[in-house]
């Protein structure tokens, strides 16, 4: 039995009763009266001069009541990161991909406002394109930026121990090359926002995204509005996976448009619009070189990667440096050397998806270390277990692994998967594969540089007492944020989860830098857990001062109030709580003193019953250049058993089963870590089966839709096996850290592992489409046919 | 996404239909179970000033079983296909392509005859029904004309359908005894995938000595239009049944087909698999008629 | 030009006067207020914006509203009786079937349908009866748990109608 009465549980969500009736509010379920629709103009160009904006024969349609451009809105630059502001809401001068936004118009309708985008006519004058990585970086190629030169957003060169002298002792060197593709979130929610300007000069910004607080920021410094005017709110998100974790044209653009017309305006993307203006996963190409001792210890890493990073920044700083901080750990490494480089090109932005930066590196180093322990004669769990790190160690590149339950976790998947009566004795075609990952509990830093706290919390009791109502700025985006935290306020203040309501997503409930980096169940969960019982000792003190008890001898535990030493006699107050009450019939009677009566009479001595919480982390480790991403103040992490099945004549795999363990501290909710445990699986099956987003020749993505754009369906899908091993966390709430991000680390090089346990051949290339693994088979034995 | 403006009919009779075929001409198109015209409309690819609704044809609805042959009515729902007795019992070829088709979703607005008419080199459908030697009933004002399938498909959505006809039925000759059909396909998923390459092959056997009397196989992805790959059948007519004659029909069925190399794969695995399709196709139909 | 329809929606008879050019989804949400109804993709790809027309799943997104003249629709909003919630929206809150929630109506009214036919299905038979119904969110496991736990609960006779 948990020691605790209401984490550590399966309660079901709060959120999930009005989602599964239909009664939840999505952005495009929100509509104001007199409301105006808006619309953008996206460049059909992957690189081109603009020579000229006419806008005349948009703003004479009738209906049309804003036609805007950069002209009209500034060219303030903007982005993720303030080291690489490098957008402006509209292209001035030159567009950089096909979907680049050059205008935006408002109208009463969404036809109308369509019909005005089309008449809208730009002059271009077109500039060759660079469309991949090699062309971007070759001699003489096209100049995307002129602040940044030779196209490289950005580079990082870093070296932790000694790579080359550590090579000089190694018996073993391994090294390969590992590409992934350009990976869609596929979220099944499309964006939009509603911007609604009011007539006290104050903006509200309903929006689908996770971030509250960086979308506000970003609207207050583009608008030149105060951030105190500028308040955005989020409604239930459908998904966003790290995509929807910045500020978007289309949110900035809904502003302008409200500010000019006075009007509230929503506009919504369209599928095909996700999949240009969206900023989902990178293409990684990865090369390792790993040096080992013939007992297996890991000596030494060098690794070079390559991220196709498109026109423009978003999040790439953060992901070429999580590309290669992120193999610092679980592993116990002396030294690692990495050289990153994330390049533009005339291609849309890529941002950061889930797993951020690390999920290809992940990828390509455990086949690596699946290849060595095959070279070693070694189980491939033991050489990880030979190498794994303890709670309490610290990589070479600072991350402090404060609790590890990978060992756990590697014996649970073990035995859950029957690897031992598996591998090695399955049949041709069949295989097993299995590998280990990682991920940060919360970014160490905001994205801005800043002392800012991460989060802060208010819990208010109701006058009567009988709800807590929790207020964060944190998002719910369908991961169980909001149920969480009900429920570590009512574990913190002694109530049960009915006696919670949890209000969230709204700027002007606090400031809380949102749903990303895996980072809310710590750092939020923290703040809340502080608020709660802040307000529990406000409700304590005034029943101290009016029962002559001191605090330390009463606590609250399931709504009641329980006193360590002798129950005073606590009648008058239930006098005066029932006098208050008069006319109720549920007044308490014979029962041991209720919270309820004591906020009340808490209320009546005090007023509002408000308390409050913050947390920001301590002093995180590393002081290199890059050391703000990665460190984190925990690290969750993950196991992975996949076996498959691969029709040996078409190349098809069938994934039969999959089983993953999860360290994530102490689970809130039981049932949500295995979730997002699910979804993680299921979005790295996607990503190492089926998913690539594909252009043409000039820059256009040919594939912007769900149907040849292939995520996992249900018949794709295999059984899960999820455990959730429990560690305690010293830096999370009740021992608590992340489970969203690090579940699906494993999931590739998992499956890699057994398709090359089923055929016999190393794949690296992704996605594993059929035809992939059939040429790679066929090539395999033309060159054993020819040796 | 909005959808153009224009006008509806919903025509009672198929004579109603076929005259207002004949009055807007290329204006005018027919929406069956819309899940490519609405697309495609919603794209911009096709914009009609009229759309001609076939829902409240009541006569296409139908799977008839006739004496000698089985008559499907083109607005049959691909879900109908899937359901109906009489095609799992004579048809199990094409109740297998059903199967393949789309989701569940799709299979319940998705009609035979739109699967026809769009003319997709992936169809689903057509192989199946190229092998049971499928007819095309095609009617106009002037009255309706019978057209064989393998001859109906003139390219990527491109068939010898005139403006002023309508697709009214599709007839099979029912089976004999001692045949069998079958029918695959091979995408990226499992379901709701454009094949890479998808076959159907039928086989009748020769009662007194087991030799194959009649054979038809049909490939899709692998040319312009769905295919029948007339080398391999050359290969299997009046053999008897073995593994090693399936292979080799397999093999000659490379040379049946011009496959191209775009997006969703390459010519030379399109090729390559043809053999394997093939084989599996002529195995499965093999099965049935042992069964 | 509109013309005039008569269509029920959960068990509502509504005459409404519609533009060729509307489809059922924009209809059920724009003209009828039931937001429940989600669009994803608007393609037929995803299929967030299913609903039962005439006992059938489908994606209101590639039907007119014109066509569904003389229909009966069924959307998620219809499915609560005065008793509460329907089995398989019990069973999904239950079994945590749900994240987002985006995907969620569709995929309770495609698990629907495959219970009214067969309340005993095997594993296979739910994914593939929800497999028009993307998610993202939850690898689907729950999702399909929470359909076999509803179809237990039809058999006890609990659901159904």
């Amino acid at each position: 039995m948990s020691e605790y009465d209401v984490i550590n549980s399966r309660l079901s969500r709060l959120d999930t009763p009005d989602k599964a009736t239909g009664r939840a509010l999505f952005i495009d379920d929100i509509s104001f009266s007199n409301m105006l629709y808006g619309a953008i103009l996206q460049s059909p160009l992957p690189h081109a001069g603009i020579i000229n904006i006419d806008t005349s024969a948009a703003e004479k349609l009738p209906g049309v009541k804003a036609v805007i451009t950069a002209k009209d809105v500034g060219t303030v630059k903007y982005g993720v990161s303030p080291a690489r502001y490098d957008e402006t809401l509209f292209c001035q001068d030159k567009v950089r991909y096909v979907g680049d936004e050059i205008a935006a118009v408002a109208a009463v309708d969404q036809a109308t406002a369509q019909e005005a985008v089309s008449l809208i006519k730009v002059d271009y004058e077109e500039l060759p394109a660079v469309l991949s990585v090699e062309e971007a970086l070759a001699e003489g190629a096209p100049q995307l930026h002129a602040e940044y030169p030779g196209n490289y957003t950005a580079q990082v060169h870093q070296e932790f121990g000694d790579v080359k002298a550590g090579f000089e002792i190694c018996d073993l060197i391994k090294s390969s090359t590992f590409v992934n593709k350009r990976q869609d979130a596929a979220f099944i929610e499309p964006p939009g926002c509603v911007a609604v300007f009011d007539l006290h000069g104050a903006l509200t910004l309903y929006s689908s995204t996770q971030v509250p607080h960086y979308v506000q920021r970003t609207v207050a410094m583009v608008t030149g509005l105060p951030v105190g005017k500028v308040r955005v709110l989020k409604p239930y998100v459908g998904g966003g996976f790290g995509i929807k974790a910045s500020a978007n044209a289309n949110e900035l653009a809904a502003c302008f448009l409200s500010m000019k017309t006075g009007r509230p305006v929503k506009m919504n993307l369209s599928r095909e619009q996700v999949f240009k203006l969206c900023r989902a996963r990178h293409q990684f190409l990865h090369k390792m070189t790993t040096g080992v001792k013939k007992d297996g210890t890991l000596v030494s890493l060098e690794h070079e990667c390559y991220l196709d990073g498109g026109a423009y920044s978003s999040f790439g700083i953060a992901t070429v440096y999580y590309a290669g901080s992120l193999l610092g750990g679980p592993y116990k490494l002396q030294n690692m050397k990495y050289d990153g480089y994330r390049v533009y090109n005339n291609k849309p932005p890529c941002g950061a998806q889930r797993g951020h930066g690390g999920v290809a590196a992940r990828a390509a180093w455990e086949q690596q270390l699946d290849m060595i322990a095959e070279e070693l004669g070694m189980d491939p769990f033991d050489l990880r277990l030979k190498n794994m790190m303890q709670a309490g160690d610290v990589t070479c590149n600072d991350l402090n692994m404060s609790s590890l339950g990978m060992e756990e976790c590697l014996q649970t998947v073990q035995d859950g998967s029957e690897w031992k009566k598996k591998k090695g004795r399955l049949p041709k075609g069949k295989g097993i594969g299995m590998a280990c990952g990682f991920f940060v509990s919360g970014a160490g830093y905001p994205i801005y540089r800043s002392d800012t706290y991460h989060c802060t919390a208010i819990v208010k009791l109701a006058e009567d007492g009988g709800l807590a109502q929790v207020y964060t700025a944190s998002a719910e985006i369908g991961q169980g944020s909001d149920t969480a935290f009900g429920m570590i306020a009512a574990e913190a203040l002694g109530v049960p989860l009915s006696d919670v309501r949890v209000m969230s997503g709204d700027t002007d409930m606090g400031v809380d830098l949102g749903a990303y980096s895996s980072r809310q169940t710590l750092m939020t969960g923290h703040a809340v857990k502080e608020a709660a019982e802040d307000v529990k000792h406000q409700v304590l003190e005034v029943l101290s001062k009016e029962l002559s008890v001191p605090v330390q001898d009463m606590s609250i535990k399931k709504g009641r109030v329980v006193f360590h030493r002798q129950e005073p006699d606590f009648s008058e107050l239930r006098t005066r709580y029932i006098k208050e009450h008069r006319g109720w019939t549920d007044n308490p009677k014979d029962e041991p003193l209720t919270f309820r009566e004591a906020s009340r009479i808490a209320y009546l001595a005090r007023g509002s019953i408000v308390g409050t919480g913050k947390y920001k982390p301590h002093e995180l480790g590393g002081k290199y250049k890059g050391a703000a991403v990665g460190t984190s103040p925990a690290y969750g992490c993950s196991a992975q058993v996949v076996e498959v099945e691969v029709d040996l004549e078409t190349g098809q795999i069938r994934i039969e089963k999959m089983t993953d363990a999860h360290d994530c501290g102490l689970a809130i909710n039981k049932t949500s870590v295995e979730g997002q445990m699910e979804g993680s699986l299921s979005m790295g099956l996607g990503e190492a089966m089926f998913e690539e987003v594909k252009f043409d020749a000039r820059g256009r993505v040919i594939n912007a839709d769900l149907a040849e754009y292939k995520i996992p369906t249900a018949v794709d899908m295999p059984p899960i096996e999820t455990i959730v091993v429990e560690s305690n966390e010293p830096n999370g709430p009740f021992g608590a850290k992340e489970v969203g991000e690090g579940a699906i680390m494993p999931t590739i090089p998992a499956i890699l592992n057994a398709v090359y346990d089923a055929v016999g051949v190393r794949i690296f290339e992704l996605p594993l489409t059929p035809e992939r693994i059939y040429t790679a088979v066929q090539d395999y034995h033309e060159r054993q046919k020819a040796s | 996404m909005l959808l153009p403006k224009f006008e509806y009919d919903e025509p009672r009779s198929i004579e109603e239909a076929c005259e207002t075929l004949r009055t807007f001409g290329e204006t005018v198109k027919p929406l069956a179970g819309g899940t490519d015209l609405m697309v495609n409309m919603k794209k911009g690819v096709v914009r009609p000033s009229r759309v001609l609704s076939l829902k409240k044809l009541k006569t296409c609805n139908r799977i008839e079983k006739l004496d000698a042959t089985i008559r499907i009515g083109a607005c049959t729902l691909v879900a109908e296909l899937i359901q109906n007795q009489v095609i799992a019992d004579t048809l199990p070829a094409l109740q297998a392509g059903a199967k393949a088709l789309g989701s569940p979703l799709i299979r319940n607005l998705a009609t035979i005859g739109g699967n026809i008419c769009s003319a997709r080199p992936a169809a689903d459908l057509p192989p199946a029904l190229l092998v049971y030697g499928a007819r095309v009933v095609l009617h106009s004002q002037q009255g309706p004309r019978t057209v064989l399938l393998k001859d109906f498909f003139k390219g990527p959505g491109q068939t010898v359908l005139r403006g002023d006809e309508l697709l009214t039925a599709i007839e099979l000759d029912r089976p004999p005894a001692n045949s069998g059909a079958g029918y695959l396909n091979l995408g990226i998923r499992k379901v709701q995938d454009i094949d890479i390459i998808n076959g159907a092959a039928y086989l009748a056997l020769n009662p007194r000595d087991g030799t194959i009397e009649k054979v038809r196989v049909a490939l899709g992805a692998v040319a312009p239009t769905p295919i029948r790959a007339s080398l391999a059948e050359q290969a299997l007519q009046g053999q008897k049944p073995s593994q090693d004659l399936f292979v080799q029909a397999g093999q000659a069925a490379q040379q049946d087909c011009t496959p191209i190399t775009d997006f969703r794969g390459g010519a030379a695995y399109r090729k390559a698999m043809t053999s394997v399709l093939v084989r599996r196709v002529l195995e499965t139909a093999l099965k049935q008629i042992e069964k | 030009m509109k013309r005039i329809i008569h269509i029920r929606v959960n068990e509502q008879e509504y005459e409404l006067a519609v533009e060729p050019n509307l489809t059922l989804a924009d209809l059920l949400r724009d003209e009828l207020g039931l937001t429940g109804t989600k669009k994803g993709c608007e393609m037929g790809d995803c299929g967030s914006c299913t609903v039962i027309l005439d006992g059938r799943n489908v994606n209101s997104c590639l039907i007119l509203a014109i066509q569904a003249n003389g229909s009966s629709v069924q959307t998620i909003e219809g499915l609560e009786t005065e008793a509460g919630l329907h089995p398989l929206q019990q069973a999904f809150v239950e079994k945590g079937a749900i994240q987002c929630g985006f995907c969620s109506s569709g995929m309770i009214l495609s698990g629907k349908t495959l219970l009214d036919s067969n309340p005993n299905p095997g594993e296979q038979e739910i994914r593939e009866a929800i497999s028009g119904n993307l998610c993202r969110c939850t690898g689907y496991q729950k999702i399909v748990e929470a359909v076999a736990d509803a179809g237990s609960d039809y058999q006890k006779g609990q659901g159904g109608e």
